[in-house]
């Protein structure tokens, strides 16, 4: 043991006098803090803008004047989604989603302005945030502070002399490798510096600690890799070079192909294109707008039987709001249908990308870090389902107003002159139908649920690198 | 002549070289798979569009046919508008995993419907493509410094350096020669099959020979700067992490900084506050009076202006106007929406001087026609059809023509941006 | 052609390397420089190469200035570097194929093999690749290689080190053989007993200073005596050695 701490220590001084080792490390940890200030600042003015959209958004709603409710039903309401806590640390699908929704009767509208689309387009590396810094810059730090650990030492040839000392190479590698760990628990205090600013936005500390363990496993798989090829290449250039080569081939090379791969093999279709295969399907459901349509048959011949009179004029409510609710109800099914269906093949998509991390666990970080700090394809989800709820209840919530608190008679001849159009509405206290809103991310135990099959690769990769690394660390030569 | 000498053996020196030949055939294959996958996405692309303009039709006869007026026939017919990929498009998919590139519009106010992005699987746009343009602009740089950095100190380490400068008379034209060469096979490697790629794609000569030129250019700078550092008599970790740094600075640091700064720079208007002007304005009209919007609507249409409006009762003519003033009302917003991510986007190119991958990209990009200006010409063009259909029922409504089914055979079809 | 050294000052990265040395090697001599570790040996023939280039003094080949056209210099020069390290993956004829086509001359099959016999290469072994030879099969070829250069100038930095007593024999009779061709040699060693018996001249030299010259006469060696002492007393005490005739 003694003879670890030994060898730890000594790898802790060569580093203190290696210039390339000290310069990289403060170099990392300056383009560290330089991108969490900006990525915290960035979210910060970004839900503070829109925190204040979606409130004047809901005011101006609630401030519409008495009108024919089925106006305010395509009058609509937005919804701005304020980001996770930690997305100033990983900012995920974020930049690349919209991040506001309109929602009115009869439809579903994509999520729009997506901050990519508008922004100075310089390529996908320049969306710079803390949590792309550890993904892709601190795996190089740990090669360039593990590359020469073993093959240094050999090179120099003070392998045999230390292994005549009665040094095992499992000792060495076990000193060596104490030294690195030391060295990344270090580097993970700046991630749990940076992201303790989610505290204040809300998010638990176990989940600040999760994040933070699963960059420990991530790392520590870097200085496994590193270790190993430092033990079984001869030279210092091969190993650096070896490692070099692997880096960009895991972080750069293969997360792309892996997209271009999942892009042509399942497609999930586009909005409009299942709109239109739902459009047809739409048709049969009949037109809200139109009483008469004979889609609606049934409904009259029901509503009329169960109050007992003739004709919808006796109807104690108004038929046109009944039809209107009956109509949207079935309408969202099915809109509901083909949304589901839409984020099942894109969920789908998403998974077969997840499960390249099997082989580049620069994905499986990936895809870890963003479930958990809630900017994952599963929280984009969420909020488009929410939203769904949101738009729905107060289109139903109008539509019972135009049922209930406007006469029939009234309605049908809203038309006529101006004496009905003002009487064909209801009043402005009808309008408060919305449901306040807020987007949150999921529980911590559902959002590591999620990053569960991501942690299970990291592991299998880390466990499979120690066993080669202890393998070959039993049959050093000098 | 003694350069063709030296030219075949150093030639025939490299084809030895097994980590030189290892290296072309990770440069070729990927070149090569990047194309493949771009071809395909480019069919996938065009299937799509050719998809939808059969099923677009399908719809819009099947709500024609139910129309028994001209409002409700312009009220329930969608039109298909797409911005078809280019025949450069599969080297560079750029942009378009992230803009949209089709729309289905109508004739209601367009501010409130040309926002909407069909755009597919985020994670895709997130993670990007693995493309002909990233692949060159980014990874290629990577493996000409891993073939470069240690020219000569590799040549030292192995004792071999003064053997070898002694043995030639000008030593470094010896350097020369082999950095051109490795740069050489490796621009032949990625150009073959994007030549090829070409050939199927049917690409126009004109683009193919740009693009050619402007990777011979990126690969001319990098070897050059690998040539310069690699002639340090530093350790070759040294050599090695310095290119990398540059690599870092111009492939990352720079972009993001620059990205951060022009975003700063140049404000955009909320898209939001676009559609929620628009949405005021709509609807609002209903409860202004008719002359209101009318006299806002003749401003742009005096062509109708001697139009009377019937009093109080539902008129399209009134309806279709006020979509129109909706649209009058957001013009500067969105006016300034779009002037904002086009002077963004001419301040990235100056700042990609400083930033060759990107550069390089953009450059790509813009060949392919999957950049910003591109998007914003696709925007355009669907503003410009949006008035032809507008163009095609104004007639119709105010000269109170009688509804005729046939005459909608007529109506306007969406011609590609150029 | 005659190598000159001319009271050659030669500093490296700051530290004196030569304090001004000089001595002439003629066409067909064979001279031997003579030092411990760090004496200035290996500086003294990368001066006539000209990758060090003198802070005062001359290294002339045949009265010209090296660094006025060190590409002409080099033309004349075969160099045979201290530890012989050519290119692990190619065979000893692709090797020797190539370092002579870098120099701008060529060689059949035919003349390689000449070469590879006169340095007792096993045949079997010349068309295996080079990673797989020994330390003294490889300094064969690199000798191979400066032969083949056929060249007016030899520049050996320690040629015999890594062979077998045997191989340096017939390497020092090769030298004799090349030298009594007409060949100017200058070679570089801290073996003693063979520079006595190849050269026709030894200088000794001790920290960048040439502290003793020994010419052999009417073809008789130079007395490995003589030269052992006054190495060993110029490794005792730095003072000058004064010239010590042989007896």
């Amino acid at each position: 043991m003694k003879q670890i701490l030994l060898i730890a220590a000594g790898e802790w001084r060569y580093w203190l006098r290696s210039r390339l080792a000290l310069g990289s490390a403060f170099i990392f940890l300056l383009l560290f803090f330089v991108t969490s200030v900006l990525s915290s600042w960035h979210i910060e003015a970004q839900s503070h803008s829109r925190e204040h959209h979606q409130s004047e958004a809901e005011d101006t709603f609630l401030a519409q004047p008495d009108r024919h409710p089925h106006r305010m039903v395509h009058y609509g309401h937005y919804l701005f989604r304020t980001a996770a806590p930690l997305a100033s640390f990983d900012p995920g699908l974020d930049m690349v989603t919209g991040q506001s929704i309109f929602l009115e009767g009869h439809r579903q509208n994509t999520v729009m302005f997506a901050e990519s689309a508008a922004s100075a387009d310089f390529g996908g590396l320049s969306w710079l945030s803390p949590a792309l810094i550890y993904q892709l810059f601190a795996p190089l730090i740990i090669i360039l502070l593990a590359y020469g650990s073993i093959a240094r030492e050999r090179e120099a040839a003070v392998l045999a002399p230390l292994m005549a000392l009665g040094v095992s190479g499992h000792q060495l590698i076990a000193g060596k490798a104490l030294a690195l760990l030391s060295f990344i628990l270090l580097m993970l205090v700046p991630l749990l510096i940076s992201s303790s600013l989610a505290l204040n936005r809300g998010e638990s500390l176990n989940a600040l600690l999760l994040l933070a363990g699963f960059y420990f496993i991530y790392l520590s798989l870097w200085l496994a890799l590193s270790l190993l090829a430092s033990t079984v290449f001869k030279k210092r250039a091969s190993v650096l070079l070896t490692l070099f080569g692997l880096w960009f081939g895991l972080n750069l090379v293969l997360p792309s192909l892996a997209v271009n791969a999942i892009g042509s093999e399942s497609t999930a279709a586009g909005k409009i294109e299942s709109d239109l295969i739902m459009m047809a399907d739409l048709r049969k459901l009949g037109n809200g707008h139109n009483a008469s349509d004979p889609a609606f048959t049934k409904l009259k011949a029901d509503l009329l039987a169960e109050h007992g009179v003739d004709n919808i004029e006796e109807l104690p409510v108004n038929f046109r709001g009944i039809v209107a609710m009956y109509s949207e109800k079935k309408l969202t099914k099915v809109l509901n249908d083909y949304a589901n269906k839409r984020m099942m093949a894109e969920l789908q998509q998403e998974q077969a990308l997840v499960r390249f991390g099997w082989l580049s666990p620069a994905l499986a970080i990936a895809a870890a870090s963003r479930a958990i700090a809630g900017t994952d394809l599963i929280h984009y989800h969420l909020f488009q389902t929410q939203a769904e709820a949101v738009r729905f209840n107060f289109v139903q919530g109008l539509n019972r107003a135009h049922a209930e608190a406007l006469s029939y008679q009234a309605d049908i001849n809203r038309n006529k002159d101006e004496d009905s159009w003002k009487k064909a509405r209801v009043d402005a206290s009808n309008w408060q139908v919305l449901d306040e809103y807020e987007f949150q991310t999921a529980a911590l135990s559902e959002r590591y649920s999620n990053a569960a099959q991501a942690m299970r690769m990291l592991l299998a990769w880390l466990i499979l690198a120690i066993a080669i690394l202890f393998w070959r660390g039993g049959s050093i030569k000098p | 002549m003694s350069i063709v000498n030296a030219l075949l053996r150093e030639t025939k020196f490299i084809s030895k070289d097994r980590s030189v030949c290892f290296w072309m055939a990770i440069v070729i294959s990927l070149s090569a798979l990047s194309l493949g996958f771009g071809l395909a996405e480019v069919n996938r692309q065009q299937a799509t569009i050719d998809k939808l303009l059969i099923v677009d039709q399908e719809d819009r006869a099947a709500q024609i046919e139910k129309q028994k007026g001209w409002g409700g026939a312009a009220y329930y017919s969608f039109h298909l508008s797409y911005d078809a990929p280019s025949d450069f498009a599969f080297a560079a998919i750029g942009l378009r995993d992230v803009q949209a590139w089709k729309h289905r519009i109508r004739m209601l106010a367009l501010e409130g419907q040309i926002y909407e992005r069909d755009v597919g699987n985020p994670s895709i746009a997130l993670v990007g493509r693995f493309d002909f343009a990233f692949f060159c602009a980014f990874i290629v740089p990577l493996i000409l410094i891993i073939l470069l950095y240690d020219l000569r100190s590799s040549e030292r380490n192995a004792g071999r350096f003064n053997l070898l400068e002694a043995s030639t008379g000008q030593a470094n034209n010896l350097w020369l020669l082999r950095a051109s060469l490795r740069a050489g096979a490796l621009y032949l490697c990625l150009i073959v099959p994007l030549i090829a790629a070409a050939i199927i794609a049917g690409t126009s000569t004109g683009t193919l020979i740009l693009a050619c030129l402007f990777v011979l250019a990126y690969i001319l700078f990098w070897t050059a700067l690998c040539f310069v550092v690699s002639a340090w008599q530093k350790p070759d970790a040294v050599l090695l992490m310095t290119l990398l740094g540059i690599w870092i600075s111009t492939a990352v640091i720079i972009p993001a900084g620059a990205r951060l700064a022009i975003d700063k720079a140049v404000t955009l208007p909320a898209g939001s506050d676009i559609l929620m002007l628009q949405r005021e304005a709509v609807n609002d009209a209903w409860d202004l009076p008719r002359e209101a919007t009318m006299n806002a609507f003749f401003e742009r249409h005096p062509e109708w202006a001697d139009y009377q409006a019937v009093e109080q009762s539902f008129e399209w003519q009134w309806y279709y106007a006020f979509q129109q003033v909706g649209d009058q009302k957001a013009e500067a917003l969105s006016k300034a929406y779009r002037d904002g991510r086009l002077k963004r986007d001419k301040l990235a190119s100056w700042a990609a001087l400083l930033a060759p991958p990107a550069l390089l990209e953009r450059a790509l990009q813009n060949l392919a026609n999957t950049d910003i200006k591109a998007s914003i010409r696709y925007e355009d063009s669907v503003r410009d059809y949006h008035a032809e259909l507008r163009a095609f029922y104004y007639p119709k409504f105010f000269e109170n023509q009688a509804f005729d089914k046939a005459s909608l055979e007529g109506l306007p079809e969406y011609k590609a941006a150029k | 052609m005659k190598l000159q050294a001319n009271s050659l000052y030669i500093e490296r990265s700051g530290k004196q390397v030569l304090q001004g040395i000089s001595f002439s090697v003629d066409q067909g001599q064979v001279y031997a420089l003579l030092g411990g570790n760090g004496a200035g040996k290996s500086t003294t023939l990368l001066s006539f190469l000209g990758f060090l280039l003198p802070a005062s003094g001359q290294a002339l080949i045949d009265a010209k200035e090296v660094g006025a056209d060190i590409g002409a210099a080099r033309k004349n020069i075969a160099y045979l570097p201290e530890s012989a390290s050519l290119y692990e993956h190619l065979n000893a004829h692709e090797n020797i194929e190539y370092f002579l086509q870098l120099a701008g001359s060529a060689a059949t099959q035919a003349h390689i093999d000449g070469a590879l016999d006169q340095v007792a290469l096993a045949p079997d072994a010349r068309l295996r690749k080079l990673r797989d030879y020994s330390k003294g099969m490889r300094q064969k070829v690199a000798i191979a290689l400066a032969i083949l250069r056929d060249t007016d100038i030899l520049l050996l930095d320690e040629p015999t080190s890594g062979l077998d007593p045997n191989a340096i024999d017939e390497f020092h009779q090769l030298v004799r053989q090349l030298a009594d061709k007409g060949k100017t040699i200058l070679m570089v060693t801290h073996d003693v007993y063979g520079a006595c018996q190849v050269a026709d001249k030894i200088g000794l030299l001790h920290s960048g200073c040439l502290v003793g010259e020994f010419s052999a006469e009417d073809g008789n060696s130079i007395d490995t005596e003589v030269v052992h002492k006054a190495f060993s007393a110029s490794a005792k005490s730095p003072s000058k050695i004064s010239q010590t005739e042989p007896a």
